[in-house]
């Protein structure tokens, strides 16, 4: 049975952020603490000739320098998420890479000692950009369903467009920060980080020492997007050094070296031929997509159609993908990485079948829902993206809307548009193991896989976790992204939530069973705590485990070893997505052109919503976002020199409060029926998917200009 | 960054005669925003920091009399919000407060604005060798030229450079005809702020004309050029914390309903803050329209030369003058 609505409840730890009092990995203090910073490789490709360190050693308060020479040689490997990175090596693979690393008594030394090391470097050709010369063009597997060609052959009307979507960083607020700790035949890493477990393995890798001695800490994360899912580069480099110093060791990246240390959202060029019959469904779609990739990049292609193939019932869809390879840093995961950009070329070719139908686009959209996951032919567990529109047309007014594109102004001229566009998110499931401790003190501890990075994991735990027991709110810790409390994934896709919340559930009962078998019959009045007080045990304590449909106790094995163990969204007799929808209202002025967004509808379809509040703010953050990725963000890159231009949040242009308005979230709050014991579906990541081509179809319908380039900025519509 | 001396003089003299020890390496510091950023950036490498604080005489704002007169450490956010600016010098109030961020106006003085450095990405992503930039290092040449120039002028700029003079404030001044208060090893002097800034010709390197050592006290605005019918209007990538893609300071005065005087002046365009006489003349003894208001527009841009990826800065711009002129006029009571 479905759980029944949650109610609303603030964010468990909202007093303590607000405060200052929430510690986070670069707030964590040790006596002896040292302080490091990198010398960032000036070049995109070459090789470290020579490093002269004479000059940086004598600054006072410099106390190490680390080079190649410190470290194993490695091999680079494919860059994925839990990839093991390479230490120091001589061979530079991208702009920024850390050719050594400084550790002082200060942080200004440090800076200081990294600005006085010389690199002599062998510079070599590099490609830069997906346009450069040199950028290699691999193919890569097609992910196809049924005969498009044959189906478009028979479309009465075809839309043919391209897309872009610009390179962009993910900019959390909270820098990449690691502090490392060697004492006692321990390493301790506390890192800002989506995947506390793969940190354990692959720095113990990269390192040559046991994961097991390997403990990292990741409590309290400012911002992730998918940024800190990867390892990160620095976090061996600073283990390393409190190991051959025997000193804790911290090092805060600064941002405009992150620019070129951490993933990035790559540049993708979308080419879609959609192909509808006389009566507006749709019959075929045939989509290429290019993205740029790094020389090593892991990254996967295909994907962008995992989310667009599965949007409307499409019986038969070509896709074709490929990465450009170029001399940079390895791309990766940033907020629905492929459904977002997918879903703005996908949309706005929808929008431009509307047009071209001469159909509402909310109509037509409606006109092409599904049931089944046409690329499996898997049925749906549930999908409501039709409630979605319906609630969201009607709260948005959209029965006033002119369909004539630049129909409609205000009387100073500025026009208005309305555009409309849907997203969808797989719901995916990691493995994972959780424990719950109920003390006779009447605290009570919940420790599980996952990672509070302002999702609030923490404040959805707890909703279940009071709802099903009757504790002392007070006094319930609950302990995630620390790897000496429970087994960690990679927190990430979304599944955070499905992976943990039925957890509680299933260790509530567990619990309940634990302590009837340990009353034995007798009957003990109070709470828990009460009745686990009066047999006189400190606590009780169940374990309890979790795979995803079809999985076995391997899937579970893999996690537990730090290993990546995700599965979904189409499992042995279904298939689970989410789904949204987004009505956006633009204002274009008449002479300077710029863009504003007065108000946005968004509805989502989630399952059933376990915290009200903070799956609402995640809805506003990820529209947010979508406006930025529509009207703000772009990294640039000179192809003479490699690199990102625009390195510091004043050039990185993302959205700020005075950018957005009024944002209406509504959820449809259906429990799905089969993919969990609450009816939870994914949600963070779905929220801002589809926003870009909503504010692209409403910047046509305000001004009959369809862009099909994104950021769309006044230039363009000068 | 580097180790450096502090100074913390008490009055404006003592400050003048640390500078005059401390030669070329020296800066002045008030409110931090510029030089402490261009400190991390490894573009400036002070050897002695002389912190200007402490002096409590410069930050006084007198809105008293004829002249309206600012200390150079009065922060931003105060100017702003002053009660007589804010609702009688629109164009003073609004080119300060749609600069930077709340919290970087709280910090950085009126003074120190008008010394900020562009914000070509070139010149301050370069440190360490990667970019070169003849502002940063003479001679080395410019990035910016022949690559992504978007956001470089298309006024005022040279073979050598191509660098926005990033200021609103500088704009306004310049609109209004103001002056500043100067204090050197040579003792006090004084001169419009218009002619602080260097055009970047050959010697980009060199932005200000002041003389070594010397240190802006006091900005002064007449009055009368800066009337309620005024505005500054700026164009930016988002509605905060941006510097201007094409920004414009103007003010009317109106004899009956035709303009007695318009005053123009351009930013986020032109290499220095770019006072548009063109555009004046042109409105001058006219009743503005939308159209005259677009002419004047692009009269301002007349001498404008763009590079690979900034030319809708001209077309901008004038769209931005024009809206500027219309919000000026529409504040006639």
């Amino acid at each position: 049975m479905p759980a029944p609505p949650f109610a609303d409840r603030p964010r468990i730890d909202a007093l303590d952020k607000v405060r200052g009092a929430a510690a986070y990995a670069a707030d964590m203090r040790f006596p002896g603490l040292l302080h490091a910073m990198t010398v960032p490789s000036p070049v995109a490709r070459g090789r470290v000739a020579a490093l002269e360190t004479e000059a940086a050693l004598r600054i006072p308060g410099v106390t190490r320098i680390l080079t190649p020479a410190d470290f194993a040689p490695t091999q680079r490997v494919a860059d994925l998420p839990n990839s093991p990175r390479p230490g120091l090596v001589p061979e530079i693979a991208f702009r920024g890479e850390p050719l050594a690393l400084i550790v002082a008594e200060t942080l200004e030394a440090a800076i200081e000692g990294a600005e006085a090391v010389r690199v002599r470097i062998e510079g070599a050709p590099f490609s830069a950009t997906v346009d450069s010369p040199g950028a290699a063009r691999e193919p890569a597997p097609d992910v196809s369903t049924g005969d498009a060609a044959r189906a478009l052959a028979g479309a009465s009307t075809i839309v043919e467009a391209s897309y872009e979507s610009p390179t962009q960083h993910h900019n959390p607020i909270e820098l990449l920060s690691t502090t490392a700790v060697w004492a006692d035949g321990r390493l301790l890493i506390h890192e800002g980080s989506q995947n506390a477990g793969a940190i354990k393995v692959a720095v113990a890798r990269t390192l040559g020492i046991d994961p097991a001695i390997v403990d990292v800490k990741s409590a309290t994360v400012g911002g992730a997007f998918g940024q800190k899912g990867w390892v990160q580069r620095q976090t061996a480099l600073v283990a390393r050094a409190a190991m051959l110093t025997g000193r804790p060791v911290k090092l805060v990246a600064p941002r405009g070296q992150i620019f070129h240390l951490a993933t990035f959202r790559p540049l993708s060029r979308h080419r879609i031929r959609l192909g509808a019959d006389a009566t507006g469904r749709m019959v075929g779609v045939h989509y290429e997509v290019d993205q740029q990739n790094s020389r090593s990049g892991g990254f996967p292609a295909n994907q962008y159609h995992d989310g667009a193939m599965r949007l409307y019932g499409i019986a038969d869809y070509a896709g074709i993908a490929a990465n450009i390879r170029t001399d940079t840093q390895a791309p990766g995961h940033m907020r629905a990485p492929y459904e977002h950009p997918a879903c703005f070329a996908f949309e706005s070719a929808v929008d431009e079948l509307s047009y071209r139908l001469g159909r509402d686009p909310v109509a037509l959209r409606m006109a092409n829902d599904t049931r089944t996951d046409m690329h499996t032919g898997k049925p749906l567990s549930s999908r409501f993206l039709n409630e979605c529109l319906q609630i969201g047309a009607e709260r948005f007014g959209w029965s006033r809307r002119n369909p004539a594109p630049a129909s409609m102004a205000a009387p100073d001229g500025t026009q208005i548009g309305w555009g409309v566009a849907c997203g969808l998110y797989p719901t995916l499931i990691h493995p994972a193991v959780a424990t719950l401790r109920i003390a006779a003190d009447g605290s009570t501890r919940f420790a599980v896989a996952g990672h509070e990075f302002g999702q609030g994991i923490r404040t959805a735990l707890a909703a279940v976790l009071t709802r099903e027991l009757q504790i002392d709110e007070r006094r319930l810790q609950i302990l995630v992204g620390d790897t000496t409390a429970a087994p960690q994934h990679l927190t990430a896709g979304s599944w955070g939530s499905a992976s943990a919340l039925p957890l509680v559930v299933q260790a509530v009962a567990r619990m309940r069973q634990a302590v009837a078998e340990l009353l034995d019959g007798r009957r003990i009045a109070g709470t828990l705590h009460q009745q686990i007080a009066t047999v006189r045990r400190p606590f009780l304590e169940v374990e309890v485990s979790q795979v995803g449909p079809g999985q076995d106790s391997a899937a579970l094995q893999r996690m537990r070893a730090g290993g990546y163990a995700v599965t979904g969204p189409a499992y042995p007799d279904f298939t689970t997505m989410s789904y949204i929808a987004h009505f956006v209202e633009v204002r274009v002025e008449p002479r300077t052109r710029r863009v504003r967004v007065p108000r946005v509808v968004s509805i989502a379809d989630c399952g059933r919503v376990v915290s009200p509040r903070t799956a609402a703010s995640q809805v506003r953050g990820g529209v947010v976002w979508g406006i930025s990725h529509a009207l703000r963000e772009a990294t640039e890159t000179d192809p003479r020199y490699g690199g990102f231009l625009n390195n510091d949040l004043a050039e990185y242009v993302v959205a700020t409060n005075a950018d957005v308005d009024e944002i209406d979230v509504g959820f449809v709050d259906e429990p799905d029926p089969l993919f969990n014991s609450i009816g939870l579906k994914s949600l963070g990541e779905v929220s801002m998917v589809g926003v870009s081509a909503a504010v692209a179809n409403a910047v046509f319908h305000a001004t009959g200009r369809r862009l099909r380039k994104l950021p769309i900025r006044v230039d363009d519509l000068l | 960054m580097q180790s450096f001396r502090l100074i913390r003089p008490r009055t404006a003299q003592e400050a003048v005669s640390a500078a005059a020890q401390g030669g070329a390496a020296s800066r002045f510091i008030a409110g931090g925003t510029t030089l402490y950023d261009l400190m991390k950036l490894n573009i400036e490498r002070p050897g002695q920091v002389i912190d200007i604080t402490g002096i409590g005489e410069l930050h006084r704002i007198e809105t008293a009399g004829e002249e309206l007169r600012f200390g150079a450490l009065a922060p931003m956010s105060a100017v702003a919000t002053d009660a007589v600016v804010s609702r009688d010098h629109p164009v003073l109030a609004e080119a300060l407060a749609k600069a930077a961020s709340q919290q970087l106006r709280n910090m950085a003085s009126v003074g120190g604005n008008l010394l900020q450095r562009t914000r070509c990405p070139y010149f301050r992503n370069g440190a360490g060798g990667v970019y070169p930039c003849n502002k940063r290092e003479p001679g080395s040449g410019c990035a910016a030229i022949g690559g992504l120039d978007r956001s470089q002028a298309v006024l005022g700029t040279s073979e050598a450079c191509t660098a926005v003079s990033p200021g609103d404030w500088p704009v306004a001044l310049v609109a209004v005809d103001a002056g500043i208060e100067l204090l050197g090893p040579n003792g006090p002097r004084s001169m419009p702020v218009d002619a602080l800034y260097r055009l970047p010709g050959e010697t980009p390197q060199h932005e200000f004309t002041l003389a070594p050592g010397e240190m802006i006290t006091a900005i002064t605005v007449p009055r009368r050029n800066a009337g309620r019918l005024s505005t500054y209007h700026k164009i930016r990538d988002r509605e905060s914390y941006a510097f201007a893609l094409a920004s414009a300071a103007v003010v009317l005065e109106l004899e009956g309903d035709r303009i007695a005087q318009a005053r123009v002046a351009l930013g986020g365009v032109a290499t220095r803050p770019w006072r548009a006489p063109a555009a004046e003349q042109m409105l001058a003894g006219q009743r503005l329209t939308p159209e005259l208001a677009l002419a004047a527009g692009h009269a301002a841009f007349r001498d404008a030369r763009a590079g690979h990826h900034n030319a809708f800065k001209l077309e901008l711009g004038a769209r931005t003058v024009a809206d500027a002129l219309i919000i000026a006029a529409e504040r006639r009571p």
